[in-house]
């Protein structure tokens, strides 16, 4: 196969359109070679190409612009010649002298070799930044370690090397062409073949010797609008997001400026050169980073922004039939072809199917991986227990959390328990699964002091992953993501379930909510936000579950000097949060606002306005001191749970304010039917009943305005934390019993 | 009866064998407890002292890693040592 491929034919294709400067050369620089046939495809020259093609006597194939497509085109360009091996090369790439044998010799190294590609040389008149980055980038794929005294020999790629591949200055072997063909793409097919050739099992050359000279320049405004179509079309097709911070960037260009500069020295220019080179190349080099970072991030862009952006003048809604330049990492120049419009459909009643989008792999792992290594695998052994350990005084306890935000209630309660848990001596640690990837620019140490700021004085160490896990007494779950992560955790003696809400009840029919229900089956022993939700978990999921009482920070919540306003009416309307029932308590607020038009109604608790028939002041979100005076002036306060109850109203009946909430969900297991709280049924008719008897009733409003302070008096984070710390006690006590151990 | 005997004289060993093995692993457990709460502190300490190298995304050991740093550190103290040495001939000339 070898000997075959030392000397077997070579068809060389060339897509052109205006590409007059350099084809008279490079044809010229061709005939020198021992090609068997070269091809000229240009889709809608205005200049001398096809003329140059004539005189060249080259084959030369005309099609539509509309017709032209970078995938497509190479493939049409494939099928018309004959040659075992096709070198494509672009309009502007003239080979050096050798390069037809440098590519026969690299096809002969492996009867597996699909494809090889050599170098863009610099031509003379290219500036240092180009050069030198393209010197230096195909260094990167030379010869190196042991064979580094092989410099300038080829390399094979197998798979788990570069993809990188360059139809600027390519070529294949055709049984490998056939196999895997160009993807249509809009960019990049090049790269694209490089990925599925070594996937389906082919090598690939990276020949030194068999390179081009293909090297122009822009001016600095053209190199960002092209570095901007590189790497969308990188992304595109491999899924590529260029990275990107200030630091980051600002030590890379500083780099690469010291770099232009030692190379334009070593090129012999002069200092006043020099100095001229170097802020072009801060200029260029910045305005990479920042394009390149964009480019990548295209899809996110507005439309016309992108347009903009673009060189070509790509928005993003010609993907299939746009004729730019095969995307190169290297610099490289918008050969053949502008920006064109969609080809008419065909007159037939057959619907085509659209050319399709391949996309790469772009996750690491599967977003739901850890779920589906316990359905897989199961959870990970737990430890022996211990005699007695249920009852240490000291636990080492493991708190698994989720992503969190400043305000979040739920990490509030967590955080403020596991303080105080530390505070009683066990041993505490937090380890952060990143559902939605938030913190993904953050290190512990900064996770760590935001826990402190913005919910607890935390005190024990915050690690992001399990890298450095140690094991536990009880691993502690305490969100539905973050339950099949913990189960997952090795050195256990226990694990237990700090169940917020019922979370299942947050989706629709969905792999979430199926997930999120999975989370109760795995004997972990819950310790439910309330006996509502303890219940349920017992009942429908039959799991051994306790429950604690949310507690409230009565330094913080508790009636305030100010003057107790007579007509205010406060709403949490939290519309992001579907549970909050915002359109029942809007209509309920309409239907009082027509019985009281002179009812002040205030809102809060979310961001944006939200529409309504009545007029209300907006307050958006506010702190928990802002929230205490508010609590301490206003005459009702209404806020509706469909699933768990809200801290919130046990903060309002803190401040002396009596509050409105849905009857027959959770909120009677925590105050009784006829508590300190005014229940209601979920109907506009009956919020504004509960309301309105508020409002005119004073005796009733004085009782549960006292009732309120008195009844949350003893909901404090100690006694939470007293009964959370019997709900782990309980999960350790629960191994001791599940395993009998010897007398 | 002497059989009788030595059924207890084993019942005995094994509970002392019993006992003997729960005090090692309540002194085992003690220890790792212990182990932990070092740990904790430790690591908690270290994110307290380099917040501000965690808010910059600044590593250091990859940073000193980096060609030139060990060249920049040793001119740096050479910097230093020269500085000092002015520092202690002012000193020494001072009247």
């Amino acid at each position: 196969v070898s000997e075959q491929r030392s000397v077997a034919r070579i068809s060389v294709v060339i897509p052109v359109k205006d590409g007059e400067r350099y084809l008279e050369e490079l044809l010229d620089a061709l005939s020198r070679e021992d090609v068997a046939e070269t091809l000229v495809i240009d889709s809608g020259s205005c200049d001398r190409s096809r003329e140059i093609a004539h005189s060249a006597g080259v084959e030369l194939l005309e099609i539509e612009p509309g017709e032209f497509g970078h995938g497509r085109t190479r493939n049409l360009g494939a099928e018309r010649t004959s040659g075992d091996l096709i070198c494509f090369l672009t309009q502007d790439a003239t080979p050096v002298t050798g390069w037809i044998e440098a590519y026969r010799a690299a096809f002969a190294l492996d009867p597996r070799v699909g494809a090889a590609y050599g170098p863009h040389l610099p031509r003379p008149d290219t500036s240092p930044m180009i050069a030198r980055e393209l010197t230096e980038f195909f260094a990167t794929f030379g010869a190196e370690g042991p064979n580094a005294d092989r410099a300038g020999a080829p390399v094979l790629q197998h798979p788990g090397d570069s993809t990188f591949l360059s139809n600027v200055n390519a070529c294949y072997a055709r049984a490998c062409w056939k196999e895997i063909r160009f993807r249509e793409v809009g960019y990049s097919e090049d790269q694209a073949f490089g990925v599925d050739l070594l996937q389906a099992g082919w090598l690939k050359v990276y020949q030194p010797g068999a390179g081009v000279l293909h090297a122009h320049d822009y001016g600095p405004v053209e190199f960002m609008r092209r570095y901007f179509d590189e790497y969308r079309g990188l992304h595109e097709t491999t899924g590529h997001v260029e990275g990107f911070g200030v630091l980051s960037a600002a030590r890379q260009v500083s780099g690469a400026v010291a770099g232009d500069r030692r190379w334009a020295a070593g090129q012999g220019l002069g200092v006043g050169d020099q100095a001229r080179w170097v802020a072009r190349s801060a200029v260029h080099h910045g305005g990479r980073r920042v394009f390149s970072a964009l480019g990548s991030r295209a899809h996110r862009l507005p439309t016309p922004l992108r347009g903009a952006l673009s060189l070509e003048g790509r928005d993003g809604r010609e993907l299939a039939s746009d004729t730019s330049d095969g995307g190169q990492v290297t610099p490289d120049g918008p050969d053949p072809g502008a920006a064109l419009s969609l080809s008419a459909p065909p007159a037939t009643d057959l619907a085509p199917v659209p050319p399709a989008t391949h996309v790469a792999p772009r996750l690491t792992q599967d977003f739901y991986e850890d779920v589906g290594r316990v359905w897989r695998e199961g959870p990970a052994p737990l430890l022996d227990p211990v005699p007695g350990m249920a009852d240490r005084e000291r636990l080492r306890l493991a708190l698994v959390v989720p992503s969190f935000r400043r305000g979040s209630g739920g990490h509030n309660t967590l955080f403020q328990i596991l303080s105080r848990l530390e505070r009683r001596g066990h041993l505490c640690s937090v380890w952060l699964q990143d559902v939605t990837g938030q913190h993904n620019s953050e290190w512990p140490a900064v996770i760590r002091s935001d826990i402190r700021e913005f919910f607890a004085p935390v005190e024990g160490p915050v690690y992001k992953g399990y890298d450095q896990w140690q094991g536990a007494d009880i691993a502690i779950a305490t969100g539905w993501q973050t339950v099949h992560p913990t189960l997952m955790l090795d050195q256990c003696r226990a694990r237990a379930y700090v169940v917020n809400d019922h979370e299942p009840e947050f989706y629709a029919a969905s792999t979430e909510r199926e997930m999120a229900e999975d989370t109760y089956r795995h004997d972990l022993h819950c310790i439910a936000a309330s006996p509502w939700l303890r219940d349920l978990l017992i009942d429908r999921y039959d799991t051994s579950a306790d429950a604690f009482q949310l507690g409230v920070d009565h330094d913080l919540y508790h009636p305030r000097p100010v003057t107790r306003r007579q007509d205010t009416i406060i709403y949490y309307a939290r519309h992001v949060t579907p549970r909050r029932a915002v359109p029942v308590g809007l209509m309920a607020l309409a239907e009082l606002h027509r019985r009281r038009p002179d009812l002040r109604i205030v809102l809060f608790g979310d961001e944006g306005h939200l529409d309504s028939p009545f007029p209300y002041e907006h307050l958006g979100i506010l702190t928990p001191p802002q929230l205490a005076t508010l609590y301490s002036e206003a005459t009702v306060g209404l806020c509706l749970s469909l699933t768990n109850f809200s801290l919130m109203p046990k903060e309002m009946l803190a401040c002396g304010l009596p509050c409105v909430e849905l009857a027959g969900v959770s909120a009677e297991s925590i105050f009784g039917a006829d508590g300190p709280l005014e229940l209601a049924e979920l109907t506009p008719r009956a919020i504004a009943d509960a309301l309105e008897r508020l409002l005119d009733d004073r005796e009733l409003w004085e009782r549960r305005s006292r009732e309120g302070i008195e009844f949350v008096a003893s909901h404090t984070w100690e006694h939470a934390t007293d009964e959370v710390e019997a709900g782990l006690r309980h999960a350790l006590r629960e191994r001791e019993q599940a395993v009998p151990t010897q007398p | 009866m002497a059989i009788t005997k030595r059924s207890s004289s084993n019942s005995e060993d094994l509970h002392a064998e019993n006992e003997r093995l729960r005090a090692r692993v309540a002194a085992l457990e003690a220890e790792l407890v212990e182990t932990q709460a070092r740990t904790n502190e430790i690591v908690a300490q270290a994110q307290e002292r380099v917040y501000w190298l965690d808010r910059w995304h600044l590593d250091l050991n990859a940073l000193m890693r980096r060609p030139g740093a060990a060249e920049l550190r040793g001119a740096l103290r050479a910097i230093r040592a020269a500085s000092r040495m002015l520092t202690r001939a002012k000193r020494r000339l001072r009247p």
